[in-house]
């Protein structure tokens, strides 16, 4: 059997540094190429959606949802007019910080009013059918809460739409 | 002055620092990757919003819906109609009753109640909001039967 000497005199190992750097290379060129830089993506649940049978114990009844009205400028299909039960709060983006205010005050209400209600509350949204896309999700936050120092703050978590209004 | 011989072998360079920096730049790329399946469609511009914040848990049944319009590759939009994307395939919403039906099929194959299983709307920021609300009632229907419905938004930093 071979029995391996050890160095004499010290000798200096050469260590094979080429294969390492090529696979190591490979290894960074790899990584380097399946990077997809993906933006965080959240998500606001429908509890209650459009069609829905009723399967909770809330009625309309019970509670009168808060209606949320989005009408579309027919032109752009932007925000024209935005109306929380009836009451007129502009267009734009400082009409959904209104709306935000306003729902507050109704959810500060609810409060006062007794514990549960809260939960049991329901928003309902009415946009027109053309309107853009992203203003629903403008309103739908709106009235899930808001933001206050990177936490958030929930006011009412269900949230329907109202039945789809045709075509104009 | 002190003039440098040619020694007889080759030059003695030091890897090390080298070998560190493409070491710590592979761990940089490794933690960064992200190798889950992602089911995002780059056609499909989200609308953003500060309230959107990733969730914690991650769903365990969910299908992903998603709604744009075609785009050219300067995100141009070629085609005035959106259309729901499934892989490769675009159809309209009424269109793509056949496949949530399908869908709605193999979730009741493999056991799962609908009740769990969300479907994730991934809409345009431009699309109509009458049409999502079509594919929200489309996902309802009669034989496809979805209950649980989540839409999708980018987190607004």
């Amino acid at each position: 059997m071979k029995i391996r000497t050890r160095n004499q005199a010290g000798d200096k190992i050469e260590t094979q540094m080429a294969p390492m750097i090529d696979v190591v290379f490979q290894l960074l060129i790899f990584f380097m190429l399946t990077l997809k830089i993906i933006e965080p993506e959240g998500d606001f649940d429908i509890n209650m959606p459009l069609g829905a049978p009723q399967t909770s114990s809330v009625t309309d009844a019970d509670l009168p949802p808060f209606k949320v009205r989005l009408q579309a400028d027919p032109d752009n299909r932007e925000l024209a007019l935005l109306t929380y039960n009836g009451q007129p709060l502009g267009n734009g983006a400082n009409a959904f910080l209104r709306l935000n205010s306003e729902i507050l005050k109704s959810v500060n209400a609810l409060r006062a009013a007794g514990p549960g209600n809260l939960d049991k509350q329901e928003v309902e949204i009415d946009p027109d059918y053309g309107l853009q896309y992203k203003n629903i999700i403008s309103a739908i936050s709106a009235c899930s809460g808001k933001m206050v120092d990177g936490k958030m703050v929930r006011y009412i978590s269900r949230i329907k739409f109202a039945p789809i209004r045709e075509k104009e | 002055m002190k003039i440098k011989s040619s020694g007889s072998g080759p030059p003695d360079v030091d890897m090390t620092p080298m070998i560190d920096i493409v070491f710590q730049l592979i761990a940089f790329f490794m933690v960064i990757t992200n190798f889950e399946q992602q089911q995002a469609d780059e056609r499909v511009t989200l609308p953003r919003d500060q309230l959107a914040k990733p969730p914690e848990v991650k769903r365990e049944n969910s299908l992903t819906i998603n709604f744009g319009y075609e785009k050219n590759k300067l995100g141009e939009v070629i085609d005035p109609n959106p259309y729901v994307f499934f892989g490769d395939e675009k159809l309209t919403v009424e269109q793509s009753a056949l496949k949530l039906r399908t869908e709605s099929q193999f979730y009741k194959t493999i056991g799962t109640d609908l009740k769990d299983v969300t479907v994730e709307i991934r809409a345009d920021a431009g699309v109509p909001s009458g049409l999502v609300q079509k594919l929200i009632q489309l996902c309802q229907e009669e034989g496809i039967g979805f209950q649980r419905f989540a839409l999708k938004a980018t987190q607004n930093r």
